[in-house]
């Protein structure tokens, strides 16, 4: 299965840089691997969207900020439960649309889209200051978090 | 007084609240975009050489580090004391103008353009782009994507590098340019052109032929009167690479014409109670307020703006639809150039010329001879120093200025974004479409979040340059706060995540 994992986040803004730190530690350890594709972005719906096209399987792995959330602690989600935390579909950024709605709009469009979306969210709670470790609790969820994607997949 | 804070803003890079205080008779007194600061850039940036800076400063922002790529390298240029070679400055300039046509493609077709298209009160959950293709059809959809990935592509061929850029040298660039990808740019430079063509098309049929959607344009609403700040080459037009600063008075008057580095004899910052920024004024004028007029220091850097400052258009396309612009909106030559435009949510507009600008300047710059030249690493042979670097980002005025040691160790590091230029406007735009709808305290909640959304939107203002977290969604929430601070008021169009 042509899989694509993309480590999502700012690696100079703290915490917000775990996916991409996530996606450094799997770049070593699947080096090789002939049907894996490892990118780091920082980057909302559509380039999101644009960058999966012809791939079977998307794995994203990115910071979340939950109210009372324990900083390191992750879950596994599927699309259903972003959209489910974001009522409105109202766009993401600036320049971007959610994922949800950069979905949908390429199912409409007939695109060659993953049949299946993976979400790795990490919780985290320093995402305002320059800087470019990771938090005590963070930094030790990513070999669990590593070790759990290789599982996965 | 009473306080209205929308938090945080839909669309928008990071998490900005909006305050709205309210005057004892229940009318809006002033109105705050607050944009929580990112902390210790420059701390960061301190002590490491100068060269990194390029690629540390597109991280700072996921959506425009083409822009500060730029600024950067070009603020190298000036503390390395390199002159770019013309091969140099065509590929940046090719490269840049590519950013241009993605990132203004999609803020009128994913972000602006459904306040338009969709219609300004239509649901939220259809002012997106699924409701501009709903509205438009698929395969506008389609091309809007496709315009996109050609020039992410073509981003990606001349940076290095396909979101964060790594080419940009001292005086240099580190990649060629090779014949066979010249010939595949120039034919994406040309497809970008009919899709600009389109895009304006598109504009009139919709927005210009609406009476209603015209009106709202022109409606005092959503009009200020301010200074216009852009960038001009030595023949006063339009460029976003290079040129001098020019800045007009709300009649067309130009007050100031200065070299990018003496940008702190002409700019001022003042600080303010309620937010980390600092908000951007004219010295030459001072800060009176966040006050329209000529009397007032506030002045805008967007699309508007800097074909506002302009003389004219530097390709034949583009310049007819710069004179359309002008003279459909009413406006007359006088002294070479149009009166500025004043209309907030004709920005929109003045963003699709540019977008044709963009894609002609890209055509050209592909069929140059000179542009394949590989003399692209000048031997940098000068002890550094100070250098300033500006260029236009798609949202305004980008400055870069750095001081270094001798070795090229960097000692001071001092950015101004372009959203930051407008944020005295903005806090004005704000201010009057909340007036619209809360008058001797009552409060028409239906409709406040999108017409205070509207206000700003058309500014494409990036916020606080982070990226972004789960679930990609930026939530609003507006809270109002009444005379005595007691909230009145809270709407919102966000649930907590699920945990």
């Amino acid at each position: 299965m042509k899989t694509l994992i993309v480590g999502l986040g700012n690696p100079i803004l703290s915490d917000d840089g775990v996916g991409v730190k996530v996606a450094y530690c799997l770049r070593k350890r699947l080096l090789t691997h002939p049907d894996l594709t490892i990118k780091e972005a920082s980057a909302g719906g559509l380039r999101l969207l644009e960058m999966a096209l012809g791939y079977d399987r998307v794995v994203l792995v990115d910071a979340i900020c939950r109210k009372g959330g324990l900083p390191g602690v992750f879950s596994r989600l599927c699309l259903k439960d972003i959209a489910a935390m974001a009522p409105t579909q109202n766009l993401a950024s600036a320049h971007d649309t959610s994922l949800t709605t950069a979905v949908e709009m390429g199912k409409r469009m007939g695109l060659d889209l993953p049949h299946e979306w993976i979400i790795y969210a990490v919780n985290v709670t320093h995402i305002d200051a320059f800087d470019d470790r990771l938090t005590a609790a963070v930094s030790r969820a990513v070999p669990r978090l590593v070790d759990t994607i290789l599982k996965d997949l | 007084m009473k306080r209205i804070r929308i938090d945080p803003i839909t669309r928008l890079e990071g998490h900005g609240k909006i305050e709205i205080f309210l005057d004892t008779q229940g009318n809006v007194a002033n109105a705050y975009l607050q944009i929580p600061e990112l902390r210790g850039f420059e701390r960061f940036c301190v002590g490491r050489p100068a060269e990194e800076m390029p690629r540390i400063t597109s991280r700072i922002c996921g959506v425009c580090p083409e822009a500060h790529h730029m600024a950067s390298s070009k603020a190298l240029d000036a503390v390395f004391g390199v002159t770019p070679s013309p091969a140099v400055q065509k590929i940046r300039e090719l490269f840049y103008s590519a950013f241009f046509v993605t990132d203004h493609t999609t803020h009128f077709y994913a972000l602006g353009g459904p306040d338009f298209i969709v219609g300004p009160d239509a649901p939220p959950e259809q002012r997106n782009i699924l409701g501009v293709i709903h509205k438009v059809g698929l395969e506008i959809g389609r091309q809007v994507i496709a315009c996109r990935m050609r020039n992410h592509a073509i981003i990606k061929l001349l940076g290095g590098r396909g979101v964060h850029p790594v080419a940009g040298l001292p005086g240099g660039w580190s990649k060629p340019l090779q014949e066979k990808d010249r010939v595949w740019i120039e034919q994406a430079a040309n497809e970008n052109v009919v899709f600009a063509q389109f895009s304006l098309k598109l504009f009139h049929d919709i927005v210009l032929s609406n009476p209603e959607y015209l009106d709202m344009v022109l409606s005092d609403a959503y009009t200020h009167s301010t200074y216009s700040m852009g960038m001009v080459d030595a023949f006063g037009r339009v460029n976003f690479y290079d040129g001098r600063i020019r800045v007009v008075d709300p009649g067309g008057k130009e007050i100031l014409n200065y070299h990018p580095n003496e940008y702190t004899d002409h700019i001022g910052e003042r600080v303010e109670p309620w937010t980390y920024l600092k908000v951007p004024y004219l010295k030459k004028i001072g800060w009176h307020g966040y006050q329209d007029g000529a009397k007032s220091g506030v002045y805008t850097a967007t699309p508007l703006s800097r074909l506002n400052v302009s003389d004219c258009m530097a390709t034949p396309r583009a310049q007819e639809a710069f004179e359309q612009f002008y003279e459909t909106l009413g406006s007359k030559r006088v002294g070479g150039r149009y009166q500025p435009v004043h209309f907030r949510l004709a920005i929109h507009w003045a963003r699709l010329v540019e977008l044709l600008y963009a894609a002609e300047r890209m055509l050209e710059l592909s069929q140059d001879k000179e542009i394949t030249d590989s003399d692209l690493r000048p031997l940098v042979t000068n002890i550094p120093d100070e250098g300033v670097g500006c260029v236009e980002a798609p949202r305004g005025t980008l400055t870069h200025h750095y001081q270094t040691d001798t070795k090229g160790i960097l000692t001071k590091v001092n950015l101004i974004v372009g959203t930051t230029n407008n944020y005295a406007a903005m806090a004005m735009s704000i201010r009057k479409a909340a007036a619209s709808l809360i008058k001797g305290g009552a409060i028409i909640t239906n409709g406040l979040l999108n017409r205070v959304e509207m206000a700003f939107r058309s500014y494409d203002p990036c916020m606080s340059c982070a990226t972004h977290s789960l679930p990609g969604q930026t939530p609003l929430k507006v809270t109002i706060h009444n005379a005595a601070g007691k909230v009145v008021e809270e709407l919102s169009q966000y649930t907590e995540p699920v945990s």
